[in-house]
């Protein structure tokens, strides 16, 4: 399994009842409620695994500290994480969801400097429906958000993908760039809504959304040098989730997400 | 025309120009140099009054008023021009629109009526032929997907549209090929009368071979350092500055 | 420069309506609230057959099933509305003959507007429908429009004297099912215009109404209805004001439009209804249902400057029904002081080789709160669908909020969409750079915005887009400076 894998890769262990994270690596694995704080001025890094059911996570980022999140959705699960970010505090987090499953991340900016990072990754296939949720408070200034999510469905799949970067009265400087890319095949339906909600006027705030297709001819060409339809489809679909499979908020696990959503990727 | 006195000027926190005395009077040309970061564009911005930099100290005499009472658009209206070394763009804003604008309010403070359309219309063919300005760039945006070289151009074809009596070219030689230094260069000199007065700052001697100058300062670390003729620019051209930082430091 | 934009915002704030004015007109109204016996009142009034009163009832019996609604990002006081005049009209002597008959001081409020009723609107080109409160006070050029077969005349007429069409056509694009305020239009509509461009004809002049609310306490509810036959083309320009009271006032009108095939329809739409003061006292509230719907190789274009009402509520849009068809949305919405808007559009690609464009431009200043809402909708059988929408925010001073709220479904994996949207403020880079040529900062700030919108005012007729740049500049006073 793919959960052990990365698990093995961080020599995580699981988090204390307290909740209290110290430097290290950490694995949430399956359906509860938890409280995680991560002490001011540590490097954390933590694996979020689902299991059926509803699982919900608030994540303290305290000052200065540092929280890479790896997350994965594998299972018909509901998924809450919310998460604040202390002042100079650092989340970055990805994303990895190849079931019907509900996810929803709020992020939190509470202090000054605080910077919060997402790159996510949905695939699926057949009759799934999943929906992906990333909503980002800037609620004070000078603080930043990445916010990237590709989606590919195909088969009768339905995927929605809903993005709110809030910004609070006084919350000047804010930067935040929202993202949202996505590909249907045969017969999938895409949703995306990626929202600005702004109170503040300096600030760089921009979003964009695109909902596409395969590259045909890309397609052929491969083909035309001797690939199978479904590898040069496969290799077209890794091209488009590589960036955020590449620049995944912990080192070493690409060879295991890429695993995860290829198994996946030959379903569609 | 002006006279600076020992101007200090600010931003946050820190002192850039520390004691910058200079005097320009009509019909001449000044040249300053300067290694990067000597203050060369802060000494423009606040002279054409930009409100991110404070004035601690000393004054600055233009025709005969304090310059340092008025805004930015009072200075330009009363003559003063600054010609950026990174000219904004301004989306949606088409370069005609915006001159005739600035042309305006130029004649209305020097108790002139407003141009009428076919005025303006030839002042503009006569203008930008001057910096031989593709007429089609008066169309566009302001300054939007301008070239480097077409922007500086832009700048001086501005200048010539409002006829101040002191420009001040911040680096208008910087990122431009030689062709482009050439009409830019020939472009100011045309519009070089008894009566006005230029300020050139740069970074190299080649703009100099174009607009020659009376006289040529050495600004470091916030003040005038050294000032010659227009000899002490191929000087610096070969020696580098060092030899006057050195004896600056031995004072 | 920061105190300085700070200043130029609150003089900008406190910047005039110059249409706020009342006509001295003698009014008969019919008194407040609304019941079946007032939708019969109304129906009666107008002399409408028994069908069209049929309708009205059908419409508002859902109405009183329907619940206010509460999505839009929008606080929307209570609205009481058996407080609100349903008709209200000026007295007219007698019915009217030719423009002279007109009540003069009638013709004084219009002429006042700027609406060339008379003969320069030969020189103009426009042929105009005024729509004054309830009614429709005069349809110019109605001759020259006939020689070509077109229809230009008020909603009430068109009942009357083309029962076929009107039964054909009303509803048919916004269904009085549709929404709260279309339930209610439908039951309540007291005029608007109608107009009808027969096929293979292009319309040899602009058509426009325009809309004025006078008698206090009055909702207006105008219906406007366009019907282009195939492969015929007409632009249609609308513009509305109201007098400045202190009262809240009802706005909610239906504007139809059916492009049949290969027909070509431009809207264009000036909103200048009375914001309310500074304080946010008074105003309009503007809760409008635009929609056309297009047939095989049809275009519709929907142009539209916001910078009136206290509260807008707005989403002209397209149903893109037919192969090949396309839509335009191009929109600037300005606020300031308390003012809300939440507007947009809705492209429904439902025909294959469908385009849609959509371009909006928010601006906000003072304490308003301005949202972009829109929705792309590509449905199963809509291959080769394409979208591309374009939303921009611009914030004057940090008191205000600009907010996007678009969602895209694609149902069809052939299709490309891409939307793109930004926030900026007008940069201190930008202000420096024209007070050094010597313009103040209200001018540069108003000369940016104009910059900032020319996009959209691009695609107005060229005698709205004068006015248009105007109001903007007009609109922005006591915001910057």
């Amino acid at each position: 399994m793919v959960v052990e894998r990365i698990n093995e890769i961080l020599g995580a262990k699981p988090v204390d009842a307290g909740g209290a994270l110290s430097s290290g690596a950490y694995v949430i694995c399956g359906d509860s409620a938890t409280d995680v704080t991560v002490a001011e001025g540590t490097t954390a890094q933590l694996l979020i695994a689902d299991a059926p059911g509803a699982i919900e996570i608030n994540i303290d980022v305290e000052r200065g500290a540092n929280l890479s999140i790896v997350h994965l959705v594998t299972e018909h699960s509901s998924t809450n994480i919310s998460i604040a970010v202390a002042e100079g505090g650092v989340c970055r987090m990805t994303q990895a969801v190849i079931s019907s499953s509900d996810s929803r991340v709020v992020a939190s900016l509470v202090g000054s400097g605080a910077r919060f990072e997402l790159g996510g990754v949905f695939v699926i296939t057949d009759e799934d429906q999943t929906s992906v949720t990333v909503d980002v408070n800037h609620m004070v200034a000078d603080t930043v958000s990445r916010t990237m999510v590709k989606g590919v469905a195909s088969g009768n799949a339905h995927g929605s993908f809903s993005g709110l970067v809030y910004v609070a009265p006084d919350a000047q400087h804010t930067d935040s760039v929202q993202s949202s890319r996505n590909v249907t095949i045969g017969t999938a339906r895409i949703e995306t809504l990626p929202q600005l909600e702004i109170y503040a006027d300096d600030v760089k705030c921009s979003h964009g959304a695109t909902v596409g297709q395969m590259d045909v001819d890309a397609i052929l060409y491969m083909r035309q040098r001797g690939l199978s339809l479904v590898d040069a489809k496969r290799l077209q679909i890794e091209g488009f989730v590589d960036d955020v499979v590449l620049h995944a908020s912990v080192e070493g696990i690409t060879d295991a997400l890429t695993e995860l959503l290829g198994e996946k990727l030959t379903r569609l | 025309m002006l006279k600076v006195e020992n101007l200090h000027a600010s931003v946050g926190d820190k002192m850039i120009l520390k004691g910058i005395n200079l005097e320009v009077k009509a019909g001449e040309v000044h040249a300053i140099m300067g290694p990067n970061g000597s203050g060369k564009s802060t000494l423009a911005s606040v002279l054409a009054g930009n409100e991110k930099f404070t004035v601690t100290e000393g004054s600055v005499e233009f025709e005969g008023e304090n310059l340092l009472d008025l805004n930015i658009e009072e200075r330009s209206r009363r003559g003063l021009f600054l010609g950026f070394q990174y000219p904004v763009e301004i989306p949606g804003v088409t370069m005609a629109n915006f001159m005739k604008l600035a042309v305006n309010e130029q004649r209305k403070a020097r108790g002139l009526e407003p141009l009428t359309a076919a005025e303006y219309l030839r002042m503009m063919k006569e203008k930008s032929a001057i910096v031989e300005l593709d007429s089609k760039l008066t169309s566009r945006a302001v300054n939007e997907g301008f070239s480097g070289g077409e922007k500086k151009k832009n700048e001086i074809f501005q200048m010539a549209m409002l006829e101040p009596k002191l420009s001040i070219l911040d680096e208008t030689d910087s990122g431009l090929d030689i062709d482009a230094l050439r009409i830019v260069a020939t472009g100011v000199t045309r519009l070089k009368t008894k009566e006005n007065a230029t300020v050139v700052i740069t970074h190299y001697q080649r703009l100099l071979d174009y607009i020659v100058p009376d006289y040529v300062h050495v600004l470091y670390k916030g003040r005038i350092i050294y000032t010659g003729d227009k000899s002490l620019a191929l000087k610096l051209e070969k020696e580098g500055y060092d030899w006057l930082i050195n004896d600056y430091k031995e004072e | 420069m920061e105190k300085d934009t700070k200043d130029i915002i609150q003089e900008l704030e406190s910047g005039d309506y110059k249409y706020g004015f009342v006509t001295d007109i003698e009014t008969e109204t019919i008194g407040r609230g609304l019941s079946e016996d007032v939708i019969r009142l109304i129906s009666a009034k107008k002399g409408e057959p028994e069908w069209m009163l049929e309708r009205r009832l059908k419409a508002y019996r859902h109405w009183l099933t329907l619940e206010h609604p509460h999505w839009a990002h929008l606080d929307i006081p209570e609205i009481d509305f058996q407080d609100v005049i349903y008709y209200a009209a000026p007295k007219q002597k007698k019915a009217l003959g030719s423009m002279d008959e007109v009540d003069p001081e009638l013709k004084r409020t219009f002429d006042k507007l700027g609406i060339p009723l008379e003969e320069q609107m030969a020189l103009a080109g426009v042929a105009v429908d005024a729509v004054m409160d309830s009614v429709s006070v005069k349809t110019t050029f109605r001759d020259t429009l006939a020689e070509k077969g077109i229809i230009f005349c008020s909603i009430s007429e068109a009942i009357k004297e083309h029962p076929e069409l009107i039964k054909k056509y009303l509803g048919s694009v916004v269904s009085y099912a549709d929404n709260f305020y279309a339930a209610l239009n439908a039951a309540v509509f007291s005029d608007g215009s109608f107009c009808y461009i027969p096929k293979g004809v292009r319309c040899p002049m602009e058509l426009s109404t325009y809309f004025r609310i006078n008698a206090e306490g009055t909702g207006q509810f105008e219906r406007t209805l366009i019907v282009a036959d195939e492969g015929s083309y007409v632009s249609y320009l609308e513009g509305c004001t109201a007098p400045r009271r202190d009262e809240n006032q009802l706005h909610a009108a239906v504007v139809e439009i059916v492009v049949e095939k290969d027909a070509d329809v431009k809207y264009s739409t000036v909103q200048n209804w009375y914001p309310g003061d500074k304080e946010g006292k008074g105003g309009i509230y503007n809760f409008v249902t635009k929609r056309g719907i297009c047939r095989e190789g049809a275009h519709l274009s929907w142009t539209q400057v916001e910078t009136g009402s206290a509260i807008t509520w707005k989403y002209p849009s397209c149903i893109l029904q037919g192969d090949n068809s396309s839509g335009e949305f191009y929109s600037v919405a300005m606020t300031n002081n308390y003012q809300q808007a939440d507007t947009g559009t809705k492209m429904i690609h439902l025909g294959r080789n469908t385009r849609s464009r959509i371009v909006s431009k928010g601006i906000s200043a003072g304490r308003s709160q301005n949202a972009y809402r829109g929705l792309v909708r590509v449905a199963k059988g809509a291959d080769n669908a394409r979208n591309y929408s374009q939303c921009d925010s611009l914030l004057i001073g940090d008191k205000c909020g600009a907010h996007t709220f678009p969602v895209i479904d694609s149902q069809n994996p052939s299709a490309v969409l891409e939307h793109e949207a930004t926030t900026s403020k007008i940069s201190e880079d930008q202000l420096f750079y024209c007070n050094q040529r010597g313009l103040s900062t209200e001018d540069a700030v108003g000369l940016i915005v104009n910059g900032y919108a020319r996009e959209v005012l691009a695609k107005l007729p060229m005698e709205f887009a004068v006015e248009a740049q105007k109001l903007l500049s007009l609109s922005l006073e006591g915001s910057v400076g």
